[in-house]
């Protein structure tokens, strides 16, 4: 029989290697199933990935000059200088520039006789905005022709929610405007997602008649210039700055100017795009575990042929040819999966991407793809392959384990492998530092699940376990020859990046999209009198929360006076603002106190104050340190109680500054509630509550907070998508792992049923093994991830971490699962079936 | 009474549309006690025979009875205490579970049916064929010789009533084949067991009680060495 196999092989070698190789493919048609999906799975994620940010990139910066509407922005959050404006206007008249002034600012706007109010952004507009880019009427007609003075432009969303048509009237501050068209684009806004309420578009020479534009309210003022010579954009912009205090004001052109789109696509891209390298390393990981497994069914012939003179060349030849045959095929697989994707893409991203992005998948994408794929694909298999050399005939006759010599030459391409991985890590990051975090974080990775699995491993042998069934399925995790370490590590590094992926998602998903519940608050109420209060909580007619509110402003703190100037310059929030103080002797719910015992002391007699920590982003203070507020021109000095912090990001209300009751109660004050008003009622209360106390706004934010949840929803619907990949990536793992060990399996099973074991001892004995090794990889997994999510959530993200413990439960329930059932599928036909066929198998092996 | 009883077995091999007949239409009985040898030129379908025998193949056609109990349609659960106790066997290529060690191979038939002195009398049949120095080590440190004594250790552990052993010297040198034979021939004769061997030994199989020759799947000749009753 072996001497008729022998002859076979070497009538291969002298003549078809076609066959030789084809027969290698078909012989392991598992792994090399598994191999090709890791490919494709490589590919596909890199493709859709990369092409998708490349379209993103590229549309936002083809258009930028639509996306900021103009050649360059000047920017302030206060009213331009004369210095700016003169120089614009010199400009101008010159026939240099045209220019444009812009006002961006949130107000109510009302309905006539006050029926009902919203919170609306308001960006009112020179004649000649837009410069670049179109802003896209329903009416068709020209932005231009429409805007005239005492009309305005307003999104659907406010005619929706107010119940108007076009033609109805609408109170904007001090004037009555009349609504004229309805806004379907508008070239630098292109995401109708991120901004708080519908969009009123109304022309200067109204700004006056809306008395809302005062010294100290909250306005982005803006100056477009569009220049005539392209030549002369950056002269300008250096002849802008050179007037302009550039504390205040920000010159940009459109190259240089952030857009907050553009921002927040960087940062989501490079969030995706590290959920990508990861699944390539996973990728890569299972290109080498399932070559491994496909080398090691393939190591007896290779011994065999070798006794009839076949070279270790003639091996690595062909089996590199093998490899690129089937690399092809997942290549040419991914790269299909990545054109499908782009459709599925498309559908995901629907509503969040600005209109002109097109989602395409281009030629440089794929290219790109293509190349890392190969560099995977290469980096990956090289060591496997470097085994094939070592395999010596005397395999066949003793069952010796294959050592492979770590020679100067191995060790030398081992770290060309190792610093190819990290170049491709630092180009598909495009980072420095991040790369260099994403590679010491998985050498220390690999390295803890090594000395990890090889402590437990060395604990589990300890054992000395009485059953049978268990001691059999120990004995199996420590088969001589047996790759359980390197599945275990293998399994523990790829569960962990999972499993990472999986808790940073969730506390995201927590921080963000949990803190804007169904029964979060959809309206405000301001402005109620204390001496209304009986009656409006009455009118109101559910429970509530009622919160005094005393206007102040911050003179001093430690005695030092607040520099108005610069804190107005600060691009956050600032000291100089007004502030709502209040007062009440408990926390809410969502507070906790960080520093101080309570809220207030005992101890002390003077006024007392408890501060948010969010103030202190805007300056440090201490217990003790005394703050000196005015309200209403009369002085009141405070010394810090406490400082507290509120335990999550959500809709309800807080406030920086907290007293004591007794000593804001008689204070001039009003009163402020939010609540949540159910649909049915929205308009009725609205109105009836306007009617009743003209005083109070009733500003209803339903649909901004439904649109916020809607596009939080979809970006972690993107990340779970693009996780999704990283999880194929996993169980591909955990199938090559475990075919790795299918003949001793099988083998085993055999003998244990002609030996005389039932089916069930057979199934115990392989669950318990494969329970083993799932519980110790995911138990590792789970210890590694908790820990690494924790540091990625409080050092990186900045979010508070929650464990997740009970999801981790089943995560791990799961993952054990899948291992146990893909564990018991080779040996499951062994079972039922008779075992001689098998036993000549094995004798042929 | 006789143990084996096989009636008009034939087994027939598909291989795409071409069908291979191995065995054809054969019967034979085996009694208690006895000691058959099964020859034959290779191919002739020995190692066939044995395995529709011992239950470990199915029949295409015909039936097998052990202790006038028909195998061929029991569901292989309920082989298993069958061949737990009642067979051993011994193959040409070991078949040693690679994972455990001398000792452990040996013991687990007995473990299986929760013998508590599996371990004592695993350690005392090592110690007769030889290997009390070798019970730790595990198969892929021992010889092909000593691998088949463990073989066969672990065959005679529960005391089978019959043993199956197909050219158990296939894979030996002559003189480690030899050895095995006569260890085999010791316990037969010491157990009053019965024992099927496949085997080229011509010294051997003059000492069986009887000798079938199979050449293309038929017995085509019956030798019976009564003498060894006499004796
Ligand atoms: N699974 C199988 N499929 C097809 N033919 C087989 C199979 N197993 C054995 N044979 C054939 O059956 C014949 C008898 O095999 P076997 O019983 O092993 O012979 P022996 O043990 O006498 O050498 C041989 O010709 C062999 O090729
Ligand atoms: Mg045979």
């Amino acid at each position: 029989m072996m001497v008729a196999s022998w002859k076979l092989y070497a009538m291969i070698i002298s003549t078809l290697h076609r066959h030789f190789i084809l027969r290698q493919i078909i012989r392991s048609k598992r792994q090399a199933t598994v191999f090709v999906m890791c490919v494709s799975l490589s590919i596909v994620s890199l493709i859709a990935l990369n092409g998708f940010s490349t379209s993103v990139h590229t549309s936002l910066l083809k258009d930028a000059r639509a996306l900021h509407a103009a050649d360059i922005i000047i920017r302030s959050n206060y009213d331009l200088s004369p210095a700016i404006t003169d120089r614009v206007e010199q400009l101008e008249q010159d026939g240099i520039v045209a220019s444009a002034r812009v006002y961006e600012f949130y107000s109510v706007v009302r309905t006539e006789k006050n029926r009902d109010s919203v919170l609306a952004k308001l960006k009112v507009v020179d004649k000649g905005y837009p410069f670049y880019g179109q802003i896209v009427l329903q009416s068709d007609k020209k932005f231009k022709d429409v805007l005239t003075p005492g009309s305005i432009i307003v999104s659907q969303t406010l005619l929706d929610r107010l119940q108007l048509k076009v033609g109805d009237q609408l109170h904007v501050g001090q004037a009555l405007l009349t609504i004229e068209d309805i806004i379907m684009q508008e070239p630098d806004q292109p995401v109708n997602f991120f901004f708080l309420g519908p969009r009123i578009f109304i022309s200067t020479d109204d700004l006056d008649r809306l008395d809302l534009v005062k010294k100290g309210s909250r306005v982005r003022y803006a100056c477009l210039l569009k220049v005539r010579d392209e030549k002369q954009i950056n002269p300008i912009v250096q002849q802008l700055n050179a007037v302009a205090d550039r504390d205040f004001v920000y010159i940009n052109t459109f190259r240089s100017a952030e857009s907050g789109v553009k921002r927040f696509f960087d940062n989501f891209l490079f969030f995706l795009s590290l959920i990508g390298i990861f699944t390539l390393l996973l990728a890569g990981i299972g290109i080498q575990s399932t070559l491994t497994a496909f080398l090691k069914e393939k190591e007896k012939t290779i011994a065999i042929l070798k006794t009839v003179g076949a070279t270790s060349k003639f091996f690595t030849r062909h089996f590199i040819l093998i490899l690129s045959l089937l690399g092809l095929m997942g290549t040419m697989l991914g790269i299909f999966l990545g054109f499908v994707l782009q459709h599925v893409l498309h559908v995901l991203f629907k509503g969040l991407l600005p209109p002109n992005v097109e989602l395409v998948i281009s030629l440089a994408a794929v290219i790109e793809g293509l190349c890392l794929g190969v560099l995977v694909v290469g980096l990956f298999s090289f060591l496997p392959l470097h085994r094939l050399k070592d395999i010596k005939p005397i395999t066949i006759l003793r069952k010796e384990s294959i050592r492979s010599k770590k020679n100067l030459p191995y060790l030398m391409t081992a770290s060309v492998i190792f610093l190819s991985f990290i170049g491709m890590v630092l180009w598909q990051l495009r980072e420095v530092k991040t790369g260099v975090y994403f590679i010491v974080g998985v050498t220390m990775l690999i390295l803890i699940s090594a000395i990890a699995s090889e402590m437990l491993l060395f604990l589990l042998k300890k054992l000395k376990l009485k059953p049978l069934v268990i001691r059999q399925a120990l004995r199996g995790l420590f088969r001589p020859r047996n790759a359980t370490k390197p599945i275990i590590i293998t399994l523990t590094t790829s569960l962990t990046v999972i499993f990472s992926i999986y808790l940073i998602e969730q506390n995201l998903d927590a921080t963000y999209i949990q803190s804007y519940p169904p029964a979060a608050p959809n309206f405000f109420f301001i402005d109620i009198q204390p001496s209304q209060l009986k009656e409006f909580s009455q009118s109101l007619g559910q429970k509530a929360e009622y919160y005094p509110i005393v206007r102040a402003k911050i003179a001093a703190i430690n005695g030092k006076k607040i520099n108005r100037q610069s804190q107005r310059q600060r691009r956050g929030d600032n000291l100089a603002r007004t502030f709502n103080l209040t007062y009440r002797n408990h926390l809410l719910k969502d507070e906790v106190i960080i520093k101080g015992k309570n809220l207030f002391r005992e101890d002390w007699h003077d006024l007392q104050v408890s501060v948010l920590d969010k103030v202190m982003e805007i300056k440090k203070m201490a217990i003790g340190d005394r703050i000196r507020f005015k309200i209403q021109g009369i002085p009141l000095e405070a010394r810090i109680s406490s400082i507290r912090t509120r335990t999550r990001e959500s809709i309800q209300p807080y406030f920086y500054f907290v007293f004591p009751e007794k000593a804001l109660q008689d204070a001039p004050q009003t009163v402020f509630t939010a609540v949540r008003v159910e649909k049915h009622r929205r308009s009725e209360l609205q109105t009836e509550l306007v009617k009743k106390f003209p005083n109070v706004s009733a500003i209803d934010v339903t649909e901004t907070l439904s649109i916020f949840a809607r596009v939080l929803e979809k970006l972690s619907l993107i990340i779970r998508f693009f996780t999704l990949f990283s999880i194929i990536a996993g169980i591909l793992i955990i199938i090559s792992s475990i075919l790795a060990t299918r003949f001793a399996r099988i083998q085993e099973a055999v003998y244990y049923k002609i030996l005389g074991a039932k089916a069930v001892f057979v199934l115990k004995v392989f669950t318990l093994e494969n329970l083993f090794l799932g519980m110790v990889s995911a138990g590792l997994a789970l210890l590694l991830s908790q820990i690494g999510s924790w540091i990625i959530c409080s050092a990186i993200l900045e979010i508070a971490y929650t464990p997740f413990l009970l999801n981790c439960f089943f995560l791990i329930l799961a993952t054990v699962i899948l291992i146990v059932t893909i564990g018991l599928l080779p040996s499951s036909s062994i079972l039922r079936q008779k075992p001689v066929l098998f036993l000549r198998e094995q004798t042929q092996e | 009474m006789n143990l084996i009883e096989a009636k008009h077995v034939t087994k027939t091999y598909t291989i795409g549309d071409r069908q291979i007949p191995v065995l054809d239409n054969i019967s034979l009985s085996v009694t208690n006690g006895e000691f058959l040898v099964v020859e034959g030129s290779s191919g002739s379908g020995k190692t066939t025979l044995l395995c529709l025998l011992s239950g470990l193949d199915r029949p295409t056609s015909g039936r097998v009875l052990i202790e006038e109990k028909d195998i061929t349609e029991t569901p292989e659960d309920d082989l298993a205490p069958l061949r737990n106790q009642m067979i051993g066997f011994v193959f040409q290529s070991f078949h040693l579970v690679p994972s455990l060690t001398a000792i452990e191979n040996v013991m687990f038939p007995a473990e299986l049916k929760h013998d508590p002195r599996a371990h004592q009398k695993a350690q005392v049949l090592l110690k007769r064929v030889g290997l009390a120095t070798r019970i730790d080590n595990f198969p892929h440190q021992l010889s092909g010789g000593e691998m088949q004594r463990v073989a066969m250790c672990r065959a005679l552990i529960n005391d089978p009533k019959i043993i199956f052993a197909d050219e158990p010297t296939g894979n030996l040198d002559s003189e480690n084949g030899e050895a095995i034979l006569e260890l085999l021939l010791e316990f037969h004769r010491e157990r009053h067991s019965t024992l099927v061997l496949v085997t080229h030994n011509n010294k051997i199989a003059t000492m069986a009680d009887r000798m079938i020759i199979l050449h293309d799947g038929r017995i085509v000749e019956t030798i019976r060495h009564d003498y060894q009753h006499i004796a």
